[in-house]
């Protein structure tokens, strides 16, 4: 990537290559060269590579997979011992968690509440980085760096303000849409300051950027406005960013903690990790349906991981390293 | 260039067309811009608009640098939230560091189930913190997984790890030093994949082993790597606030032991709906991480990570 044309976020940019052209092997030092008498001391190599990666494997997946054994276990099993497997196997820690500690309906909540941002994210993002990447307007530059900079702005200096806009400003404007009576501390609010993001903006752009000029000007010769380019050109070539973006999206909210633990008050909307934490902080010591919880937050991530892991990467340098 | 043609048309003065494509241009970038307005740039203002009153559920009197002066005196601020968060980063930064540089330089080889051992290491960064908090809160509790590992191997430690004063903070460490590693080996393994062949080819024709390779050419090579994963992680490690508001429940407790910075925040604006005082640690810790990027920056220039 050349580095005149793109903003200063090169992690962005490799993560981005990352993904869009696939693994590189080059620089592998595990590769045989071709000198003589190395052959041997690679193969040593690559069998203490092996166990190393092996074990560091299974220690990384015990934490899951203790929580899956225990999530099918008896309360009194989990009190009785340490045993690898359920001494009686049993499915009461997943009905508890859903039908007790309503699980179920905060699944719904976080499908609704990550589903909203996602397709919101894909919608605006996918038409603003079509502009920023090829329409050209005075102020293009300028205000695509006004958007990478929000990336500078922590969320922790917007709670307070946001929360305050939420609660004052926001349910006035809206009386002028025809909306009355509404109110922003709750799962409205959460999805409102998520609606878009400079990471899918940047995505998309980039993305777009790629995508050879021909088939646009066959589409302008036929005589295609901007939004019908945009819709049957650019937006089938984009998919594999898309992907990315929506990926990146759902993960991310599907997981949040920070502004769900501070606008979601009523209990009926509840995420699965809100309700986690709640769960958490009611019965420290009810493991089967606290485990099933948790199985149930990992799962939905974990499959997209399995069917679409190359488009995880994208989220690496968006979201930086959080803890 | 696209812009410079662009210019060059625009000197000829603006056609029909020219400006029909402006007006898309800012037609599709309005809700996305209005949007960014609204919840990012404003709010930076707002905030610190917001730190000069005594506001608490309502907007009080104008205090000026009263808040500051406040939190200036504020010992829980500094003796716990402040001293935790920089505990942590100080020793979680370079764990994860260590742990992801290791991972990743052991999956950069060629071999079989690459991409399997990737996904393996990389798929605790993914799950849900809370998932994870209650997992390993589980695993650390006093009858825990781990307890009973250690009784096998003849360390007896009866109290769960989280709610132990001494022990809270550094199993927290422990916990995101293993999370976080996953997302520091993508990183790295960027970097690593950025080193040319022909350094590995140069250094295996003068005879180095793996371990002296490692240290002599991949790992000084790797410097810009280093950086821009060191500030990523100091700025992700300054604002850590989900573990500690799990683990320690939101009062960050056994006795502030893992009160962070974030949590802090959390507490006095939304616990005690101190609006003001919560706008204030807001601005103080943006300060912070802005100051850390800006040094990052002035010393080491454009954070790269290959």
């Amino acid at each position: 990537m050349s580095s005149g044309e793109h903003p200063p976020i090169a992690p962005l940019a490799a993560a981005e290559e990352l993904v869009l052209e696939g693994e590189t092997a080059k620089g592998a030092p595990g590769a045989t060269y071709g000198i003589p008498g190395r052959e041997r001391g690679d193969r040593i190599r690559t069998a203490i590579a092996y166990a190393v990666m092996f074990l560091v494997a299974v220690l990384f997946a015990i934490p899951f997979l203790w929580s899956v054994s225990t999530s099918f276990r008896t309360l009194a099993d989990t009190l009785a011992g340490f045993s690898l497997l359920p001494r009686h196997w049993t499915t009461s820690g997943y009905h508890e968690a859903f039908h007790t500690f309503s699980f179920g309906r905060y699944t719904l909540n976080s499908a609704i509440i990550a589903g909203a941002i996602t397709l919101s994210n894909l919608v605006l993002a996918s038409l603003g980085g079509y502009a920023f990447a090829r329409l050209r307007f005075p102020g293009r530059e300028a205000l695509f760096m006004l958007v990478l900079g929000t990336l500078m702005i922590p969320d922790q200096l917007r709670l307070v303000p946001i929360y305050l806009m939420l609660v004052n400003w926001i349910p006035g404007w809206v009386v002028h849409l025809g909306w009355h009576d509404a109110s922003f501390i709750n799962r409205d609010g959460v999805i409102l300051i998520q609606l878009v993001s400079a990471t899918s903006l940047f995505l998309m752009r980039q993305y777009f950027l790629t995508i050879p000029r021909d088939l646009e000007e066959a589409a302008k010769l036929d005589g295609a406005g901007y939004f019908k380019t945009y819709r049957k050109v650019m937006l089938p070539l984009a998919g594999p960013a898309l992907a990315a973006v929506g990926i990146l999206m759902f993960q991310g909210t599907w997981n949040a903690l920070f502004w769900p633990a501070i606008l979601l008050q009523d209990k009926n909307q509840f995420t699965i990790p809100i309700g986690i934490a709640n769960f958490h902080f009611a019965y420290t010591t009810l493991w089967p349906p606290l485990m099933a919880a948790s199985v149930l937050a990992i799962l939905p991530v974990l499959l997209l991981f399995v069917l679409f892991q190359r488009y995880f990467v994208a989220g690496v340098a968006a979201v930086g390293v959080k803890g | 260039m696209a812009v410079a043609v662009g210019k060059r048309r625009q000197a000829r003065g603006m056609t029909n067309e020219r400006l029909r494509e402006a007006l898309v241009g800012y037609g599709f970038i309005a809700l996305p811009m209005a949007f960014f307005l609204l919840f990012f740039i404003f709010p930076v203002g707002y905030a610190i608009y917001i730190s000069r009153y005594d506001w608490q559920i309502f907007k009080g009197p104008f205090v000026g640098w009263g808040n500051y002066r406040t939190l200036y005196h504020d010992s829980v601020f500094w003796h716990h939230a402040v001293r935790n968060t920089l505990v942590y980063t100080a020793f979680v930064v370079p764990l994860e560091m260590a742990l992801g540089l290791a991972l990743a330089v052991v999956v950069n080889q060629s071999i079989r189930f690459r991409t399997f051992f990737r996904a393996a290491f990389y798929f605790p960064s993914l799950a849900a913190s809370a998932a994870i908090a209650s997992i390993a809160t589980y695993i650390l509790a006093s009858d825990g997984l781990f307890n009973t590992i250690l009784h096998h191997l003849g360390y007896h430690h009866t109290n769960a790890w989280f709610s132990q004063q001494s022990t809270a903070l550094p199993s927290i460490i422990g916990l995101n030093a293993w999370t976080t590693s996953g997302t520091v080996m993508l990183f790295y393994l960027a970097a690593l994949q950025a080193i040319p062949v022909d350094v590995y080819e140069a250094a295996a024709i003068d005879g180095a082993g793996a371990w002296r390779t490692f240290w002599k050419v991949t790992f000084p090579l790797l410097k810009p790597g280093h950086f821009f994963v060191a500030v990523v992680s100091v700025i992700g490690a300054l604002q850590m606030f989900d573990q500690a508001f799990l683990i320690g429940t939101p009062s960050g407790g056994p006795n502030y032991s893992t009160m962070t910075m974030v949590l802090y925040l959390y507490n006095q604006a939304i616990g005690s709906i101190k609006f003001g005082y919560g706008a204030t640690i807001g601005v103080v810790l943006f300060v912070f991480i802005f100051t850390v990027t800006l040094i990052q920056r002035l010393l080491f220039g454009r954070p790269e990570v290959a």
